[in-house]
C-alpha cells in the first residue's frame, strides 16, 4: 500500500472542489424527470435557461442515435417528439462531453476514448434493459453507463505513479485490476466516481451504478439488476475493445449478474456482436 | 502521425508507405497483412470467428480476410510477397469458463489462423491471448508492427 498516495487521494475526496463538476442544470432536470408534479414546460424552461447546452442538445436531437426523422428545433418540441427521459439522457450527453473527452493517463487512454466508451456501455445498457424487460428504467441504464468510469478522471495521475505494483497485485494475488487499485492505493475507481456523483447531487440509483460497476452483487437489492445491467455491457464493450486501456481485460464477468438477468449464451453472444452495429449509430454524438 | 489512419472496430483498411494503420483491440484480432514488394498494407478488426450469415462481413474472421486479401490483389499485390502479423484475442481475467463468451478470444485466434491458411500467406508474428487490452500501429514503410500492452511496447520488425 502507498500511504502517501492514499492520503493524497483522501484529500481530493475531502475537498470537493477537486472532483470535476457539472453545471447544477443537469441534476435539476434528472430530479424533475422523475418527479410525477412537474410539466414538460417546467423542464424545457429549466433546460432553455442555459443558452450554451440548449445549442448542444438540440443539435443531439437531431443525430442519427436519437432522431425520429421530424426536424426538431426547440427543446419543447423535443420533449414532445423524445420524451422527457430521453431528453434527460440527452442532457447528461451534452454536459458530461467536458469531463470525460479528456486524456486518460495512467489507464493509456488517448484523448475520446474514455468517452466514447461511456457512449459505447451507455447505449448497450440501453439496449440490454429493453430487451431484459426493463424498459422503464434503460434511460437510468444510458445515464449510468455514460458516466460510471468517471473516477477514472480522477485517479488516472496516482494509478501512472503505482501501474507496476498494480499490475503486479494482479498477477500474484489473482485479483481484478479494480481490486487491485484498492489494495495499493487505498481506493479504486468506482469509490472515487461515487464522491463525484454525490459532489453532482445526482440521485442513489446513478451512485449506485458508478460505486458498483465492477462487483453488481454487492449494490443495493433495489439496484441490483440496474447495476448488473451496466456491468454487462460494460465488459462486452471492454471485449470488443471499445476504450480498452492499460487494465485491459483484467476484469471479471460477475455469473451472478447474467443469472440475475436471465440472460443466456447466445444472448449475450448477440449483444457483443451488435456493438459494431452501435458504434456506427453513434458516429455524430460522439 | 499525419498517416495515421485508426481502423474501429469490425473495419477494415488497405493503404501504402508511409501510412500507419492504428487499431485497439480487446478479444477481437487484429490481422496486419503487408505484401513487402509493394510497401502496401492493409488491417482488418474483427469482432468474431465465424460469420452465422450477417450481412457484416468485416466482423468475422472467416470473411473480413478474404476481403482484405482481395482488396490487396486489387492493388497489384502478389499473394507470394505477403505475410502476416496478427494481434489481440484477449481474454477476460475471470469469467466463468463455460460461458462461450468466455473463450471468444481463442475462437477468434483460431479462425485467423484458418483463413491465413486457407490463402497460403504465412503468419511471422503473434501477439495474442493473455488478459491486456492492446493498441497495435501497423507501419507500411517497412510492415512492421508496435504492440502497445499494459504500459508496455514491443516491436515485430519481421515480414
Amino acid at each position: 500500500m502507498h500511504e502517501h498516495i492514499q492520503q493524497r487521494i483522501q484529500s481530493i475526496i475531502q475537498n470537493v472542489d477537486q472532483l470535476p463538476s457539472l453545471p447544477d442544470v443537469v441534476s435539476r432536470i434528472i430530479n424533475m424527470v422523475n418527479d410525477p408534479n412537474v410539466s414538460f414546460k417546467q423542464v424545457a424552461d429549466e433546460i432553455a435557461k442555459d443558452q450554451a447546452i440548449t445549442a448542444n442538445i438540440l443539435k443531439l436531437c437531431n443525430s442519427a442515435y436519437f432522431s425520429k426523422g421530424k426536424e426538431i428545433s426547440s427543446i419543447d418540441r423535443a420533449i414532445v417528439i423524445l420524451g422527457l427521459k430521453e431528453v434527460k439522457d440527452i442532457v447528461v450527453l451534452a454536459t458530461t462531453k467536458s469531463v470525460l473527452n479528456k486524456v486518460i493517463i495512467g489507464y493509456d487512454l488517448a484523448r475520446g476514448e474514455l468517452w466514447k466508451h461511456g457512449v459505447a456501455v451507455a447505449m448497450l445498457a440501453k439496449k440490454i434493459a429493453t430487451e431484459c424487460s426493463q424498459k422503464a428504467v434503460a434511460d437510468i441504464a444510458f445515464t449510468g453507463g455514460i458516466i460510471h468510469d468517471v473516477g477514472k478522471t480522477v485517479l488516472a495521475l496516482f494509478v501512472q505513479n503505482t501501474f507496476k505494483d498494480i499490475l503486479t497485485a494482479v498477477t500474484e494475488k489473482n485479483i481484478t485490476f479494480q481490486e487491485a487499485e484498492k489494495l495499493i492505493m487505498g481506493f479504486d475507481h468506482q469509490q472515487i466516481g461515487e464522491q463525484v456523483t454525490i459532489k453532482w447531487k445526482f440521485p442513489k440509483v446513478l451512485q449506485s451504478i458508478v460505486r458498483y460497476h465492477h462487483e453488481p452483487i454487492n449494490a443495493p437489492n433495489e439496484h441490483k439488476k440496474i447495476v448488473s445491467i451496466v456491468h454487462i455491457a460494460n465488459t462486452l464493450c471492454l471485449m470488443a475493445g471499445i476504450g480498452i486501456g492499460s487494465d485491459g481485460l483484467y476484469h471479471e464477468l460477475n455469473q451472478d449478474a447474467v443469472t440475475m438477468l436471465g440472460l443466456h449464451d447466445p444472448q449475450l453472444e448477440k449483444f457483443y456482436s451488435d456493438i459494431p452495429e452501435l458504434m456506427a449509430r453513434a458516429k455524430d454524438i460522439l | 502521425m499525419d498517416n495515421l489512419i485508426n481502423i474501429g472496430v469490425a473495419q477494415l483498411a488497405v493503404a501504402e508507405n508511409p501510412a500507419v494503420l492504428r487499431t485497439i483491440l480487446g478479444s477481437c484480432v487484429g490481422i496486419c497483412i503487408y505484401e513487402r514488394n509493394k510497401k502496401i498494407g492493409g488491417l482488418a478488426h474483427i469482432l468474431l470467428p465465424k460469420n452465422p450469415g450477417d450481412s457484416n462481413h468485416e466482423k468475422y474472421a472467416d470473411t473480413a480476410i478474404p476481403i482484405l486479401v482481395q482488396q490487396l490483389l486489387k492493388k497489384g499485390c502478389k499473394k507470394e510477397f505477403m505475410s502476416a502479423k496478427i494481434a489481440g484475442g484477449a481474454s477476460m481475467f475471470k469469467f466463468k469458463s463455460t460461458t462461450a463468451l468466455a473463450n471468444i478470444g481463442e475462437n477468434n485466434i483460431e479462425a485467423t489462423r484458418q483463413a491465413l491458411a486457407k490463402f497460403g500467406i504465412p503468419i511471422v508474428a503473434e501477439d495474442v491471448g493473455g488478459s491486456t487490452g492492446r493498441v497495435i500501429d501497423f507501419f507500411l514503410d517497412d510492415g512492421r508492427l508496435k504492440v502497445k500492452a499494459s504500459g508496455q511496447e514491443k516491436m515485430y520488425y519481421k515480414v
